[in-house]
């Protein structure tokens, strides 16, 4: 072989491991195959419904469990819902947002049920383009906040056959999160507010070593923050309780 | 021949302020929802929403906005003072008395408990993967507490796969229980105070040279090659063989005295010491084994004084700490360490509140509480006995000898020590408060035949030190007078006129 062949073979031989190495660093980011027997409807799903959660998470978080809070007030930029509020002056809140774990979920639910929807619209007409035929149920979308996650399930049952015919039920999308303990301390810092009018939040310090309460009163309102100190998860709201006005309240 | 001289001392004030007070109120509905979309208020009629239901009267009296529990049937939680129509909208179940579900017991969870309800505790149960364990009988929650602790803690040997494994749990769970993740322990035999490590036990757990935080537990354990804990992590103990045979107390573990703060040896933490076992990327030290260190969540203050951890005190920046001198603007807060930072809880603006601190002795030693509490100067002006002013049960105020507001005969008043604050910017509220403060006195003179006058009635007022002391009092009453800012600033206009005769005396 002359020298000129050898080089050939050495460039063929450098372009083959380039192309591997570049193969195995780009394909994790690469979406989930549709192609044939490569199918793989739950990663696909993950894929698509995974970057949609964070930013849902951290809007509820920063907004008071509201997607778009309607009684609020606002700080630094941001509308915080009013969890627990009186308009009245020396009177204990009422409280206005009873069962907040449910709500918060039925508030992500709100928002990812219709990106799920085109996620499996997507997945289905990828399917139908590749000759496989579909027949799909209808769906249903279940959220539920637990102890160190956030659980999205969606129930979607879906059947695709060509030569061999595969059925699928459920997809699920998780997200490791302390939001639950954080909602449930707020519930109880609005049990407080609404009952004694205030809150001791050195008191939740003892039991719980993760947690800092920062609890800001600005004119007639407390805001507080909750974040869990390991994971940095946290969650904002507002309330307006045992107002005292300024002076002697004299009203004009 | 007699001449009268008025003297007269104003603050921002005058009778006019007076009748400009007179407001009109429009009656007051219970709102179903306002326009701003809160539920259950009080407020004028006009507020309320107009597809919302408003009646003339007090929430507390209508149906659906009266106060009760809302029981949470999902959660098994409870929660009081809910507007029924609140708890209904959200998917509670509304009752005006507390219900059964709410009743608290202890609930046994592992080597740790909850007093919490029945299905709380199922679902905590369920969470955990446990088998529910709830004793309604136990009434408090210490006792639950108490109940766990004297739990027996061991080895419970079972065979799974064919293998002879050990979980460390308590008896309880070991004896009669079962073990999720797709099999269950048969037949456990559990062996009291022992680890799962122990050679004795034979056991496919061995000694590893990693650690880990347990929930609920302030120290780094060791951690086998089965994943249970073991013993409390001491570097100098890991070729000990009886260390990892026998379960240790904290007691007999490494420098049980201190918290072990960043130490690379020693994982006995103690959360009231300012350590808790995290994670070593949360220090800058790096444990001898393991990737868990007792975290220091201790702080150090404005002063650069040592605080532990929970500790709280005052700060205010308040330029004047004598009674009655508060600086406009000025305000009270109190400061929290937590987990190594300090931060900052305001108390309520207008100095409507006012910090109040106190040191509790531990075996530790001194630990600083402090609290924001309501300022209670509100009747400060209608005490007239010194006893009562000064009655700090009751009230905050401070006893001023030598002035006399209205027409009192006594001659000292009865003062808030911290001086509310005023929005006296806008409207007129500021004035009513401040002419609180007015005070006229009359000086008489008598002529006599040369002509020459000499001082007969009221010649105190004429004394340099009468101004600044009833200047004193207006600035007591709130930022009333010629005051400084907290940032110490004077403010744009004089805050007092004197005036002789009706007319302004010129200041210099």
């Amino acid at each position: 072989m002359n020298k000129r062949g050898q080089i050939a073979i050495f460039v063929l031989v450098a372009v083959v491991i380039i192309a591997v190495f570049v193969w195995f660093v780009i394909r994790p980011r690469l979406p989930p195959s549709l192609g044939g027997a490569d199918v793989n409807p739950s990663a696909y799903m993950r894929d698509c419904l995974r970057a949609e959660l964070p930013p849902i998470i951290s809007k509820l978080s920063t907004q008071g469990g509201s997607l778009a809070p309607d009684n609020f007030m606002t700080y630094e930029g941001t509308n915080v819902q009013y969890l627990c509020y009186t308009s009245e002056d020396y009177v204990p809140c009422t409280v206005q947002q009873p069962l907040l774990t449910t709500h918060v979920a039925q508030e992500i639910r709100r928002e990812i049920e219709p990106k799920a929807r085109s996620c499996m619209d997507a997945l289905v007409a990828r399917y139908e383009q590749q000759g496989y035929s579909v027949e799909s149920a209808p769906r249903s979308i279940n959220v539920s906040i637990v102890p160190g996650s956030i659980d999205v399930v969606f129930t979607a049952p879906l059947t695709v056959s060509k030569e061999n015919a595969q059925t699928f039920r459920q997809f699920g999308i998780s997200q490791s999160s302390e939001l639950y303990d954080l909602l449930m301390t707020a519930t109880s810092i609005i049990e407080f507010e609404s009952t004694l009018g205030d809150s001791e939040t050195t008191y939740y310090m003892q039991f719980y070593p993760d947690l800092k309460i920062e609890k800001l009163k600005k004119d007639d309102d407390t805001i507080y923050t909750l974040t869990n100190v390991v994971t940095d998860d946290s969650f904002r709201f507002a309330t307006r309780s045992l107002v005292w006005p300024q002076g002697y309240g004299v009203q004009s | 021949m007699r001449r009268i001289l008025l003297l007269g001392f104003f603050v921002l004030a005058s009778a006019i302020a007076f009748a400009s007070a007179a407001t009109n109120f429009s009656a007051t509905v219970c709102c179903e929802k306002t326009q701003t979309g809160a539920f259950c208020q009080n407020v004028p009629s006009e507020v309320c929403a107009s597809d919302a239901r408003q009646t003339p009267t007090a929430c507390e009296s209508t149906s659906y906005c009266k106060p009760g529990t809302c029981y949470d049937s999902n959660e098994g939680t409870c929660l009081d003072n809910t507007p029924q129509i609140v708890c209904n909208a959200n998917g509670g179940i509304w009752s005006s008395e507390r219900p059964a579900q709410c009743e608290l017991g202890c609930c046994m969870l592992g080597d740790q408990a909850a007093f919490v309800s029945l299905v709380r505790c199922k679902k905590l149960s369920g969470f955990l993967g446990l088998k529910t364990n709830y004793d309604p009988s136990i009434g408090n929650e210490l006792a639950c507490i108490a109940q766990v602790q004297l739990q027996d803690k061991g080895a419970c040997i079972y065979e799974f796969e064919f293998q002879k494994t050990c979980t460390f749990t308590t008896r309880a769970e070991c004896e009669g229980s079962s073990k999720s993740s797709n099999g269950s322990i048969q037949d456990g035999v559990f062996y009291k105070d022992k680890l799962c490590s122990a050679e004795e036990l034979g056991t496919i757990c061995g000694p590893s040279r990693k650690t880990m935080c347990i929930p609920g537990k302030d120290e780094v354990y060791w951690l086998d090659t089965c994943g249970n804990p073991a013993n409390i992590y001491d570097a100098s103990r890991w070729n000990d063989k009886d260390y990892w045979t026998n379960v240790k107390d904290k007691d007999a573990s490494c420098s049980p005295l201190s918290g072990n703060a960043d130490s690379k040896s020693c994982g006995n933490c103690n959360y009231l010491l300012g350590s808790f076992c995290r994670s070593a990327s949360f220090t800058q030290t790096r444990a001898s084994y393991g990737d868990f260190i007792c975290a220091d969540l201790n702080c150090v203050d404005e002063s650069g004084k040592a605080r532990k951890h929970g500790e709280s005190w005052c700060l205010s920046d308040e330029r004047r700490k004598l009674p009655g001198e508060n600086s406009v603007g000025s305000r009270f807060f109190k400061r929290i360490c937590v987990n190594g930072d300090v931060i900052t809880e305001p108390c309520e603006d207008f100095r409507a509140e006012e910090c109040v601190e106190d040191s509790i002795e531990t075996t530790y030693g001194p630990f600083a509480q402090a609290a924001c509490r309501v300022n209670r100067w509100q009747d400060c002006l209608a005490q007239t006995d010194r006893r009562d002013c000064e009655n700090t049960d009751r009230r905050d105020c401070f006893w001023k000898e030598g002035v006399t507001l209205g027409n009192t005969t006594i001659d000292a008043t009865c003062l808030p020590k911290n001086s509310p604050g005023l929005n006296f910017w806008s409207g007129e509220d500021s004035k009513v408060v401040c002419g609180v403060g007015n005070k006229v006195c009359v000086v008489k003179f008598e002529k006599d035949l040369f002509g020459n006058e000499k001082c007969k009635d009221n010649c105190e007022c004429l004394e340099p030190g009468w101004e600044s002391k009833y200047g004193e009092v207006c600035a007591a009453l709130g930022d009333c007078g010629a005051k400084l800012n907290y940032e110490g600033k004077r403010g744009f206009k004089e805050g007092i006129q004197v005036k002789i005769n009706g007319k302004i005396r010129e200041t210099s």
